[in-house]
């Protein structure tokens, strides 16, 4: 059955220009999007994606200007439109999805005043008058079917009162007001835990289908791109790589590009699963019975009789989701925080004057390195601390930047003349500076591209090895951990609720989180999703925090 | 979140009772320990030995420091903070009579600063990095390098050449036969007694002082303004609503106007400090005859019981401003009113 073209873009060229440079960020571009079709637009950061959105939508940057080609939404091109007849189009012809729930949301205003205005000015852009009396009922059932059954305390609500996932469920519903064509989702439920994304998915899909809009879902997750779309268009540096339906692009791409990009993508299970030997060495971390507890009256339990063994040389996983107390865990061990009650032992000798037996990498290299000072002044830091100086210090600088395999040229610069990737190395070398035996590792790969996650992953295996390092990764990426970890712990509400050798958890998860929580990641292959053990509705609705009210 | 809201606003008072405390002790013991007698400045060269030294037991100089301060607090506590040495009438008569004359002119030059910096600095931010911006940076630093005795004076000057005359001096025409009100705020007062040309009269007078008086105040609020329209106009928030094709002027005007109110609100509640400081220069120029110009006198006469209510009274004029500031900026932002009841 051919369909009608709702969206087709025609040899789209944009430039961004910035202090007088000029940088083409999208080269003749060229797909399309049928009516009621799921056409998925992949790429890594950079690739022009989410600027491909903007222009469709009208809110590129200023810097900004379209040098060629045309954007048709149902036969007319959008570019050659009047502004007022541009602005109509928002919200009926195609509504976006945006990808972060909190910040879409101006946070001294309630949510209902968001909506309401939205619906107020494309009412009035369709010549409907209404009041807002009129208006609530609608906003309410908009609600009501995004699955947000207290619609008036969602009204009410500020944006910091909603959970992550019922904010999304309002952005999702902000792009249904006007019953739109076509959905644009920029990345949604990336900001989410796992499995509060799935669900969010499967709501964008039903909608999608009993609606029968169009989508146009952004995304950087194949595993996303196998859920919800038929067709995807794979970008990359601003270029169209490949188009194809989904089945074919995911099992047998066509083009290099897109085969590296799915390699890279940490298979959960089958032949190109890693499994990490296990440690049969001394044990370095002894912890029984720790509690950690904040605040001072009823305060909160953030840790619960945890008890843990980490071996020297091995690299154990902490998987859970935000709030389960992983990450304080963590700064327990670090001694960045003091344990309520319970014993934290460290079995190694103790370090000499400013050395510390444990070291962190972070999350977001971003914003763990100061943009002002250059890589040598961020890594001179903590040998300074150590005492080394003069000759010693100039050549242990040299030894750790070719650790983290990169040139030395590189340390007289800044973070933002560094891509993602270089910045984590930097973050790696500067935890490896004062030769720690232990190093935590707080999503190190969550703020990078998967082609650069898996390049990263490679160096601290090496590492590793080089260094007779112990690794205490923490994280929520359950695929990325299956190949990475030696042996796993899952965390619920402070609590561990599994813990065992990788391959045996994921073959037989015996808690019915640990399930829930792998049946959630979205997979690139039929194979794995076959693999995923089973969740009923019932575990998911006891074990699982619920997103919808 | 489990705590009572009023707890709260309870420690808020409690911290603000400190910090007077504080206060007091200081400009007690500051007042006290700075060269020159108090006694001998009060009664004049003329003055025998025997008669300072009556005057310094009478007002319980030979005691302790601690000793006077207490008996101080004691009576300060019972609204008696006692005589002015130099206008031999209690301080509290003379306060009343001079405080209602500061405080509508700093609040008059709070609403000139809003009135004049807001819109300015939603304007520069609009049009950033254009004309309109340049000037308004230009106006802004204007407004906070000259000082403003300066500015006062331009503004004498000018008002000088007004055809049909602009008062320059004092807060009212003597000849409306005005006998003073219940409050002490002139514009208040002349609407409470139907006085119209009362409040003109009054609005007349005050223009110059606080736009003086406002000037630097202006042009930081321009500035934290404009930066903090500039910085959330940035957020996705707003490409949200921009996405969902809601107007330019209802994004600005209404959702980033009031999100970007907090910086400034705060500034303002530093800004009061200054306002105060500034008051005692302004005042002397314009003859204003309110506080600021009382403490100068009391100051140069080493006035004890004088200088020590007027510092209290400014101290007890920035907190309370920045109380009211802090309940402002809680009622704007509903995170701020969950944070402080945790």
């Amino acid at each position: 059955m051919m369909r009608d073209t709702l969206l087709s873009v025609e040899n789209l060229s944009v430039d961004f220009t910035s202090y007088g440079r000029t940088r083409q960020v999208l080269r003749d571009v060229s797909f399309s999007v049928a009516a009621g079709e799921r056409v998925a637009l992949i790429g890594e950061t950079g690739s022009g994606k989410s600027v491909t959105a903007k222009a469709i939508i009208g809110t590129l940057p200023r810097n900004a200007t379209i040098r060629t080609g045309r954007i048709l939404v149902e036969g007319r091109n959008v570019l050659d439109l009047p502004r007022a007849g541009r602005e109509a189009l928002k919200g009926t012809a195609f509504s976006l999805i945006m990808q972060d729930p909190l910040s879409s949301f101006n946070p001294v205003f309630r949510i209902g005043t968001h909506l309401d205005d939205v619906m107020r000015f494309a009412d009035r852009r369709n010549g409907i008058a209404t009041s807002r009396a009129e208006r609530r009922s609608r906003i309410a059932a908009v609600l009501r079917r995004v699955q947000l059954a207290d619609a008036e305390r969602v009204m009410n609500a500020y944006p910091f009162e909603l959970s992550g996932g019922m904010r999304q469920r309002v952005l999702i519903g902000l792009a249904l007001l006007h019953q739109p064509k076509l959905l644009i989702a920029d990345e949604p439920g990336t900001a989410l835990d796992v499995t509060t994304q799935d669900e969010i998915l499967n709501l964008i899909n039903s909608l999608v289908s009993e609606e029968n809009m169009a989508l146009l879902m952004i995304t950087h997750n194949l595993g996303v791109v196998r859920k919800v779309s038929d067709r995807v268009v794979v970008m990359h540096h601003g270029d169209i790589v490949e188009t194809g339906p989904c089945r074919t692009i995911l099992s047998e791409p066509a083009k290099d590009y897109t085969r590296a990009l799915l390699d890279a993508v940490p298979a959960l299970y089958g032949p190109r699963v890693i499994d990490m030997a296990q440690s049969d060495r001394a044990p370095i971390v002894r912890i029984s019975n720790l509690n950690k507890i904040y605040g001072r009256r009823n305060g909160y339990h953030a840790v619960r009789d945890v008890n843990l063994t980490l071996r020297e040389g091995e690299i154990f996983g902490l998987a859970g989701e935000s709030g389960s107390g992983k990450t304080t865990v963590a700064r327990m061990i670090m001694g960045l925080l003091r344990p309520t009650s319970g014993e934290l032992l460290i079995d190694a000798p103790a370090p000499a004057k400013g050395r510390r037996l444990t070291q962190i990498v972070y999350q977001n290299p971003g914003t763990s390195l100061n943009p002002k000072r250059t890589v040598r002044q961020t890594l001179t830091l903590p040998l300074k601390s150590i005492g080394m100086q003069g000759d010693a210090r100039e050549a242990r600088l040299v030894e750790l930047m070719s650790l983290v395999r990169l040139p030395q040229s590189y340390l007289g610069k800044y973070p933002h003349e560094l891509s993602g990737g270089q910045k984590q190395r930097v973050a790696i070398a500067r935890a490896l500076a004062a030769e720690p035996k232990i190093l935590i590792l707080d999503e190190p790969t969550a703020a990078l591209d998967v082609s650069v996650q898996k390049t990263v992953i490679e160096l601290l295996v090496q590492l590793r090895e080089e260094l007779g390092l112990t690794y205490l990764m923490i994280s929520h990426d359950l695929s990325l951990m299956r190949n990475f970890c030696s042996r796993i712990a899952v965390m619920l509400r402070g609590e561990i609720v599994e813990e065992g050798a990788t391959p045996a958890v994921f073959v037989a998860p015996s808690h019915p989180y640990t399930r829930a929580l792998i049946a959630a990641i979205p997979v690139v292959s039929d194979v794995e999703e076959r693999e995923k053990p089973v969740v009923t509705e019932e575990e998911r609705m006891r074990f699982l925090v619920k997103s919808t009210d | 979140m489990r705590h009572h809201p009023l707890t709260a606003i309870l420690a808020r008072l409690g911290t603000f009772l400190l910090v007077m405390v504080v206060l007091s002790l200081m400009i007690f013991t500051l007042a006290r320990v700075v060269p020159g007698d108090p006694a001998r400045m009060a009664l004049g060269p003329a003055a025998t030995p025997e008669q300072v030294q009556a005057l310094r037991l009478q007002m319980g100089l030979d005691q302790p420091i601690v000793v006077q301060y207490l008996a101080y607090i004691t009576k300060a506590l019972h609204g008696d903070l006692g005589t002015s040495l130099v206008s031999q009438r209690p301080v509290t008569t003379d306060l009343a009579q001079t405080v209602p004359a500061t405080v509508e002119l700093v609040l008059v030059s709070v609403v000139f600063m809003f009135l004049v910096a807001i819109p300015l600095g939603v304007i520069t931010a609009h049009y950033r990095d254009r004309a309109l911006d340049h000037g308004g940076r230009i106006l802004s630093l204007t407004g906070v390098t000259i000082p403003s005795f300066l500015f006062a004076i331009t503004l004498q000057l000018l008002a000088a050449r007004v055809p049909g005359g602009w008062p320059i001096i004092g807060r009212l025409d003597h000849g409306l036969g005005w006998q003073g009100g219940p409050t002490g705020f002139l514009i208040l007062d002349g609407l409470l007694a139907g006085r119209l040309d009362v409040v003109g009269s009054a609005l007349q007078h005050i223009a110059l002082p606080a736009f003086a008086l406002s000037m630097a105040g202006i042009g930081q609020i321009t500035r934290i303004t404009r930066s903090s329209m500039i910085e959330n106009q940035r957020k996705d928030h707003v490409l949200t609503l921009q996405s969902f094709g809601v107007p330019e002027r209802v994004i600005i005007f209404r959702y980033l106007l009031k999100l970007s109110s907090i910086a400034p609100l705060t500034i303002m509640g530093l800004e009061f400090a200054s306002l105060i400081g500034n008051a005692f220069v302004i005042e002397m120029i314009f003859a204003w005859g309110g506080f600021a110009s009382y403490g100068l006198n009391a100051i140069l006469q080493k006035d004890l019981n004088a200088v020590t209510a007027v510092v209290l009274v400014a101290g007890l004029f920035f907190i309370v401003a920045n109380l009211v500031v802090d309940v402002l900026i809680s009622i704007i932002d509903p995170r701020m009113r969950r944070k402080e009841a945790l």
